[in-house]
């Protein structure tokens, strides 16, 4: 079988899937439509990896309207966004499915239809990315945006879930009404609508359309991805959103920003000259400081973990924008691992976004809260549970040997590499952007070792959590596979960079892997192929070849070679770390076990002030922990405190009352302003509107004569 | 801010040299009665006149019993027959031979961590304590710090004649402590109920709760004399006594 067929397997088992929505029974329409999901995701993923092998990309012709031919083309570059939301939502979905069994209080159709949507949702967003034209593109993404928008709202209709939901609503459709718009203009200035077409235009768009296909697209299809400062609808709709919905909105449809993102600036319109990227570069630095500082001080777990999509989100398009200069500054083989880092840090942040999120959802369906401050102790009550987000933290906290790791370092490793840039100002940028994303970084292991610690250790905060039921199995099934999903990509980038490689390179004309992995497993002293003999020999020395009779690839060092003064720009492996890291973890236990066998241990009861006994109220909750975060940043967050004291007779203090307020940094510098500018427009603009009668009749009159004199004037 | 390293220069040393050295400034101790010799009727009178009951009348004089000695000057204001009073302030007292551990004198001997409680104190001893850490008695140079929780205190410094409620949260505080720990009990209340003495409210000393290794008498002891029992738990100073009596032999 060919990728086509895997991908009409695809569609017809999506449609089976949407049929058997309608079955009656819970218990059998879970397993149904799980399997269903699991086997259409499956078939995607066969595709995908068909389309990268052979590098052909599917070509569907769907129907002409007029001029405009519809079509769906499935290129390299999509296939692997194809592969990442196929695995997302394969993990997904038996929780998903799961979640909307009928239980007393629920309706049984309504469940059923959020089914068929989430089923319907699948095939938009693959459906996006498949898009061969820009009409179909504009139709899946709009149908995308209002799936959100009904999924968001599907379960509760408050008036926080609404407002998030219809927040999001328009910030999408804003962005998208941008976003094709700049598609358009690109589509007027080749004639063509398919994307083949456009991109097999040679004279492109000038210089000013360029830069304005460039920005309308960057920020109107970056909305979805949560870029600085279109991002407020993240937090807000991740937080109402039902907890089956959160896990594919944070894995798969943010994706959907940085496919359009590379799609226009790569494909259709490539990048001519350094501006965009420094763009690219400077949002994605801002964004992931302040996604991850937002992050850090959330009581909410859904909103924190919202918060960090915005941080991973933006240090994905710094990755993009380094790569877009080094491009365009003639350092390909920069470019390429700039892109790759982007690629393999947007890849790691759907699994473990997802990985996080589906954990946050089970414990919201077993406590019924995901506020951090009313949960704690979990790991006693779902081991299984609190083992997986443990993973999921370390992850995202870029804890070798997981995913994190491989990708924040190479990202940072290639901003790094602007010493090669010639232009002082750029560099700058990129000196700023590495320390932003540093710093966003170390804050991130912090944020998700309080995250952990609140939610899973120390005294339950709630009766809800005391009384936690177990974990649903449906989540630690999804959260099990996305975890060695998470291990397997940080042992081994060696084999995941030379298959991102292979998207990246049509585009950047060079082989990155080349450059990244070197042949270690092939080469030996006495015939080192095309490496320098005294490198093999000296990375022979330090073990680079262990394992070269039993594994497969290159090797399983990545090596970054410079020139003559600086060998070696930077090397690692992690999967060698993982094999060190756990002698060591032997060796410490046999020290450890060898030096304390002597002695014995004195347990005693937790010490509790000399109180008769430990209550939660005395333990760290979330507040807690971040309360320096939030001391460091209070510039940014610039709380609004109000104090109210309750005095009797003025003297005797009987309550004091501390309100405190928040208002995100985007809003206060950015949306606020603008707003009231607008209505200061607006007041003026008022004062023309008396209500009598006469006064709108001379309006009219004098519009008349204006509309007349131009005419007569012929302006 | 860099007048303070001139004006520290400039202004010297002003700590207390105890106890390389004795402190003779005055003020640092209100003193304490002595054995005195005296007439029979006198040393009754002396031994009724006192509210601790700390004095045993015999034929030629009082001897002192400083557990329960409030310091209240009674014995030698207003009275007929005076009580000599000594200027000392080494009050400190081992209560048995294991109350020195040879590791906590060797290898912690300059670094001690202690952790106040008080069980039902009137806060007198508390006050004179606290005065540890100011610039002229300035505990730190001998090697003894405050700690705040249990888990880093090596000895537990306890004044009060232990209050019930007091009870269960000193004995949770001392199980909290590493081995090896010590416990010094100051003031009189916490050697033996002082004024407050035993009733269903007091345990009259903090020894009915747990094993007690220095005491230090006085109501309150001066900061010297809590500084000498702390000295004590590590064998740094001589202890003193908790008595004083007149040579059997001699006359009045």
């Amino acid at each position: 079988m060919n990728a086509g067929n895997f991908f009409n397997l695809f569609l017809s088992l999506g449609v089976l899937g949407l049929a058997a929505c309608i079955v009656r029974k819970d218990r059998l329409r879970t397993i149904v439509i799980t399997v269903l999901a699991l086997l259409q995701s499956l078939a995607l993923v066969a595709c995908g990896i068909l389309i990268q092998i052979h590098q052909t990309p599917i070509h569907v012709e769907l129907w002409r309207l007029g001029p405009v031919n519809l079509s769906l083309y499935l290129t390299p570059l999509g296939s692997l966004f194809a592969v990442i939301t196929a695995v997302v939502f394969a993990s997904c979905y038996s929780f998903a499915a799961a979640s909307h069994e009928t239980k007393a209080g629920t309706e049984r159709r309504a469940n059923r239809t959020f089914l068929a949507l989430f089923q319907l949702f699948y095939i938009a967003i693959i459906l996006v990315i498949a898009a061969g034209d820009v009409l179909t593109f504009a139709f899946w993404w709009e149908v995308v945006s209002g799936l959100i928008y009904g999924l968001v709202l599907f379960e509760q209709a408050n008036v926080r879930s609404v407002r998030a939901a219809y927040s999001a609503l328009a910030m999408s459709e804003v962005g998208s009404l941008a976003g094709i718009v700049g598609l358009l203009i690109l589509a007027a200035c080749s004639g063509h609508t398919a994307f083949a077409a456009i991109a097999a235009t040679k004279t492109g768009p000038g210089e000013t359309a360029r830069w304005l296909i460039f920005l309308l697209t960057f920020y109107g299809f970056g909305v979805k991805a949560g870029l600085v400062p279109v991002n407020q609808w993240l937090p807000d709709t991740h937080t109402v959103a039902p907890r089956s919905l959160s896990p594919v909105l944070s894995g798969a449809t943010l994706n959907l920003g940085i496919y359009a993102i590379f799609l226009v600036n790569m494909k259709l319109a490539p990048v001519t000259e350094v501006g965009p990227g420094i763009v690219a570069l400077i949002i994605g630095g801002l964004g992931a400081i302040i996604g991850i500082v937002y992050a850090a001080t959330q009581t909410d777990l859904k909103r924190a973990l919202a918060h960090s999509s915005i941080e991973n989100m933006g240090i994905v398009t710094a990755g993009i924008g380094a790569g877009f200069i080094f491009w365009q500054t003639g350092h390909t083989v920069l470019a390429g691992m700039a892109f790759v880092a982007a690629l393999y840090h947007m890849t790691n942040h759907s699994f473990y976004k997802a990985l996080l999120f589906l954990g946050a959802g089970g414990i919201e369906a077993s406590t019924g809260t995901h506020d951090l401050n009313k949960l704690g102790g979990l790991s006693r009550r779902m081991p299984a549970m609190a083992f997986l987000f443990l993973v999921g933290t370390l992850s995202i906290s870029a804890v070798p040997p997981f995913n994190g790791f491989v990708s924040e370092w190479l990202t940072l490793q290639s901003v790094l590499r602007s010493v090669e840039l010639s232009s002082r100002s750029v560099r700058l940028c990129f000196v700023l952007t590495g320390a932003l994303l540093a710093l966003a970084a170390g804050l991130a292991l912090t944020c998700f070792l309080m995250i952990y610690a609140s939610g899973f250790l120390g005294m339950a905060h709630s009766d809800a959590a005391q009384e936690a039921r177990g974990a649903p199995r449906s989540a630690v099934w999804g959260m099990g596979a996305l975890a060695i999903l998470c291990l397997l990509l940080g042992i081994g980038p060696t084999y995941v960079i030379p298959s991102l490689d292979r998207v990246v390179s049509p585009i950047t004309h060079t082989q990155t892997a080349e450059a990244l992995v070197p042949n270690f497993f092939h080469v030996t002293r006495e015939s080192p192929g095309h490496l320098n003999p005294g490198f093999v020999s000296d990375f022979h020395d330090l073990g680079a070849q262990v394992g070269h009779r039993f594994l497969p690839g290159r090797g399983l060092v990545v090596l970054h070679q410079g020139g003559k003064s600086n060998p070696v720009v930077f090397a690692m492996s992690t999967a060698y770390t993982l094999v060190v890291l756990i002698l060591l973890v032997i060796f410490a236990y046999v020290i450890f076990h060898g030096l304390t066998r002597a002695r014995e241990a004195k347990r005693s009861n937790a010490w509790a002030g000399g109180l008769p006994r430990l209550l939660p109220q005395m333990t760290y909750n979330f507040t807690g922990l971040s309360a320096p975060v939030r001391v460091i940043f209070e510039t940014v967050f610039k709380p609004l405190r109000e104090r109210t004291i309750e005095t009797v007779g003025g003297h005797f203090r009987t309550s004091i009352r501390v309100e405190e307020r928040q208002e995100h940094i985007l809003d206060r510098v950015l949306t606020r302003p603008i707003l009231a500018g607008l209505l200061w427009v607006a007041n003026h603009f008022r004062k023309m509107h008396r209500g009598q009668v006469n006064v709108y009749a001379a309006y009219v009159l004098l519009s008349l004569l204006v509309v007349l004199l131009i005419g007569v004037g012929g302006f | 801010m860099l007048h303070w390293l001139g004006k520290g220069l400039t202004t010297g040393i002003k700590s207390s040299a105890y106890p390389a050295s004795p402190d003779k400034n005055p003020g640092v101790t209100p003193g304490r009665p002595v054995a005195t010799r005296m007439g029979p009727d006198m040393s009754q009178f002396v031994a009724d006149r006192c509210p601790g009951h700390c004095f045993t009348p015999r034929a030629n004089g009082v001897d002192v019993d400083y557990r329960t000695c409030i310091l209240c000057n009674r014995c030698r204001r207003d009275t007929p027959a005076v009580v000599h009073w000594e200027e000392g302030y080494e009050w400190g007292v081992q209560m048995s031979a294991q109350s020195v551990h040879e590791r906590l004198n060797s290898a912690f001997g300059r670094s001690l961590h202690i952790r106040f409680v008080d069980a039902g104190a009137c806060g007198a001893c508390m006050s004179e304590a606290r005065l540890l850490n100011n610039p002229y008695y300035n505990m730190h140079r001998l090697g003894f710090f405050t700690t705040a929780t249990p888990r880093q205190a090596d000895i537990l410094l306890v004044a009060g004649p232990l209050s019930d409620a007091m009870r269960e949260p000193l004995r949770q505080t001392y199980d909290a402590m590493p081995e090896p720990k010590r416990v010094v009990a100051m003031g009189v209340c916490a050697i033996s109920g002082g004024i407050f003495g035993k009733s269903f409210a007091s345990a009259g000393g903090i020894a009915e709760c747990i094993p007690v290794d220095v005491v230090v008498s006085g109501c309150p002891p001066p900061p010297l004399a809590i500084l000498h029992g702390l000295l004590l738990v590590v064998n740094r100073v001589p202890p003193s006594s908790l008595a004083s009596a007149l040579d059997a032999e001699s006359g009045p």
